[in-house]
C-alpha cells in the first residue's frame, strides 16, 4: 500500500512534507478511504530509505490537521472527516496557496474567467477521481 | 535527562600554525543521527580524528561515551564503530580472514545475548556479505570500491556498535551501492539507542537519514541543529520594485543578495517573517515572495564566501 509514496531527497520541499502532501492527496482523491490504515512508521521508513523520525514527523502532522487518527497499538488510520480541524490558520494557508496561483495565471496573462473556468475543471476532474476512488472500494 | 554519547569542549587543532579545527563545541544524543557536513578542507576528518583519539588536540577535550577521547579503553572502543574514509582495510586477505581479524577485537556475542547487546554477531556478518552478494574466499585486493565499502560496513556493524562514526562513507560509490549502503543504516536507525555521526557530501543522502545537521566550515561550526531547523532557517526571498532596488540591503541575517532591474533576491538565514514583511515596506517594494530551496542550496549559500564573515544573530540550537 505504501507504493505509490514517491520522496525526492534534494527537492525544495522538505521530506515529511511531501509525505504529508501525498497523504493528503490520497484522502482527497479517495484512494485512501475513511477507517484505511497506513503504513507502519518503521515499515515506511525501511522502504523510502529514510530516518523513521521523519516519517512519524509526517503522522504527526497529518495527525494535528486531523486528517489521521493514531490508535496506539494497531496503528494510523484514515480519520472521519467530520473531526477533521478547520482552523483559521488552515484556511488562510490555503488562501495563500490560491494566491500563488493567481499570480501564476495573471503573469501568464490569463484572464479572470479563464482561471476561474480552469478552476472549476480541475476541481471537477478531482471529484471525479474520488468517487471513483470510492465506487472501487 | 539527556545523555550525551559524544561532546567536545573547545576542541582545537593546529598543524604547525594552520588552525585545522577550532574550538569545537559539540553535544550529541543517545539515538541521535547526525549528518556532518561541510566542503573540502573545512576539517571534518581532524575532527573525526580527534574525536576517536588518533589525534591528540591542541587545546580542548572530547568525550565518547563518557570516556576521554584521548584515553579510550578497548572496553569503550568495543562499543564504538568507525568507518574510515576510503575504507581502507588489509589488502591481502579474504574475507573470512578479515572476519576472523576484526571479530577479534570483541567479545563473542553469546547466543542468549539479549537484543542490543555489544560482541560480535558472526551471523549478523555473514548475512550482510551474503546481502551484499559477496562471498567467503574473495580477497580484499580483487573487490571493487562499492564491495570493499560494503565489507567495511559489516565489519564495523556486526559488533553492534552503540556509537558509529562513518567519515564519508558513501565516497565514490555508485548510486545503487550508496543506496544499499543507507539501507544498512536505516535498519542500524530501527535498533533503540544506537548514535551515528557521518560526514558527507551528498546532502541527499543526508537529508535522508540524518535528524541532525552540523555545518563546519573552516574548522568553525557554523550550525548545529535539527535538519528541519536548518531547512526553514535558511530562505531565499524575492523583491519586486517599480525603480531599480535600494543599493544596500539592511536586514537581519543577510547572507547574500543578487539584483536585477526591478528584482531583488536576498538569501536570508533565522530572519523572523515580521522583519522580511518589515523590511520590504521600509524600502518600497511593491511585493515579495519565499523561495523555497533544497539542502544542497541551502548549504551552498550558508558556506559561500560571501556570507562567511558576515556575524550572524542566528542561535543554531
Amino acid at each position: 500500500m505504501a507504493l505509490w509514496i514517491q520522496i525526492t531527497p534534494g527537492s525544495d520541499e522538505p521530506i515529511y512534507l511531501q509525505i504529508v502532501e501525498q497523504v493528503g492527496e490520497a484522502i482527497a482523491k479517495g484512494q485512501l478511504a475513511v477507517g484505511d490504515k497506513l503504513p507502519a512508521v518503521r515499515k515506511l521508513a525501511s522502504e523510502l530509505v529514510i530516518n523513521p523520525n521523519t516519517v512519524a514527523r509526517a503522522y504527526t502532522i497529518l495527525e494535528q490537521t486531523g486528517l489521521v487518527t493514531t490508535k496506539t497499538g494497531s496503528g494510523t488510520f484514515v480519520a472521519d472527516p467530520a473531526l477533521r480541524s478547520k482552523d483559521a490558520a488552515d484556511i488562510n494557508m490555503l488562501a495563500d496557496r490560491i494566491d500563488g496561483i493567481l499570480s501564476r495565471g495573471l503573469n501568464l496573462g490569463l484572464e479572470s474567467q479563464d482561471i476561474i473556468a480552469m478552476f472549476k475543471d480541475r476541481l471537477e476532474k478531482f471529484i471525479k477521481t474520488r468517487q471513483g476512488g470510492r465506487q472501487k472500494k | 535527562m539527556t545523555e550525551f554519547v559524544l561532546e567536545t569542549q573547545g576542541l582545537t587543532k593546529f598543524y604547525s600554525d594552520k588552525l585545522a579545527v577550532d574550538h569545537i563545541d559539540l553535544k550529541i544524543p543517545r539515538g541521535c543521527i547526525c549528518g556532518f557536513v561541510g566542503r573540502n578542507g573545512s576539517g571534518k576528518t581532524t575532527a573525526i580524528k580527534l574525536l576517536l583519539g588518533f589525534l591528540k588536540p591542541t587545546a580542548g577535550s572530547s568525550r565518547l561515551l563518557s570516556c576521554d577521547s584521548q584515553n579510550l579503553t578497548p572496553a569503550i572502543r568495543q562499543r564504538i564503530g568507525y568507518v574510515a574514509e576510503g575504507h581502507r582495510l588489509i589488502r591481502w586477505m579474504t574475507i573470512t580472514e578479515i572476519a576472523k581479524f576484526q571479530s577479534a577485537f570483541f567479545h563473542e556475542q553469546l547466543a542468549s545475548a539479549k537484543q542490543g547487546e555489544a560482541g560480535w554477531d558472526s551471523r549478523f556478518f555473514w548475512d550482510m556479505i551474503e546481502y551484499f552478494g559477496l562471498s567467503k574466499k574473495q580477497k580484499i585486493k580483487h573487490l571493487s570500491n562499492g564491495q570493499r565499502a560494503h565489507v567495511s560496513l559489516a565489519l564495523t556493524l556486526a559488533p553492534n556498535p552503540e556509537l558509529l562514526i562513518m567519515d564519508d562513507p558513501t565516497l565514490g560509490l555508485d548510486a545503487a551501492i550508496r543506496r544499499q549502503f543507507l539501507e544498512g543504516i536505516i535498519e542500524l536507525i530501527m535498533r533503540q539507542g544506537r548514535t551515528i555521526l557521518f560526514s558527507s557530501h551528498i546532502l541527499g543522502d543526508i537529508e535522508r537519514v540524518a535528524d541532525k545537521i552540523v555545518v563546519i566550515d573552516k574548522g568553525v561550526i557554523r550550525a548545529d541543529c535539527s535538519l528541519e531547523q536548518f531547512r526553514s532557517a535558511v530562505k531565499k526571498v524575492k523583491f519586486v520594485f517599480n525603480q531599480s532596488p535600494p543599493e544596500t540591503v539592511d536586514i537581519e541575517g543577510l547572507l547574500g543578495s543578487r539584483r536585477s532591474d526591478k528584482e531583488l533576491e536576498i538569501i536570508l538565514v533565522g530572519t523572523a517573517d515580521e522583519k522580511i514583511a518589515e523590511w520590504a515596506k521600509s524600502s518600497g517594494a511593491t511585493d515579495y515572495q519565499t523561495i523555497n530551496m533544497n539542502l544542497e542550496d541551502q548549504f551552498i549559500e550558508y558556506t559561500a564566501p560571501a556570507g562567511r564573515n558576515k556575524p550572524f544573530t542566528w542561535e543554531a540550537k
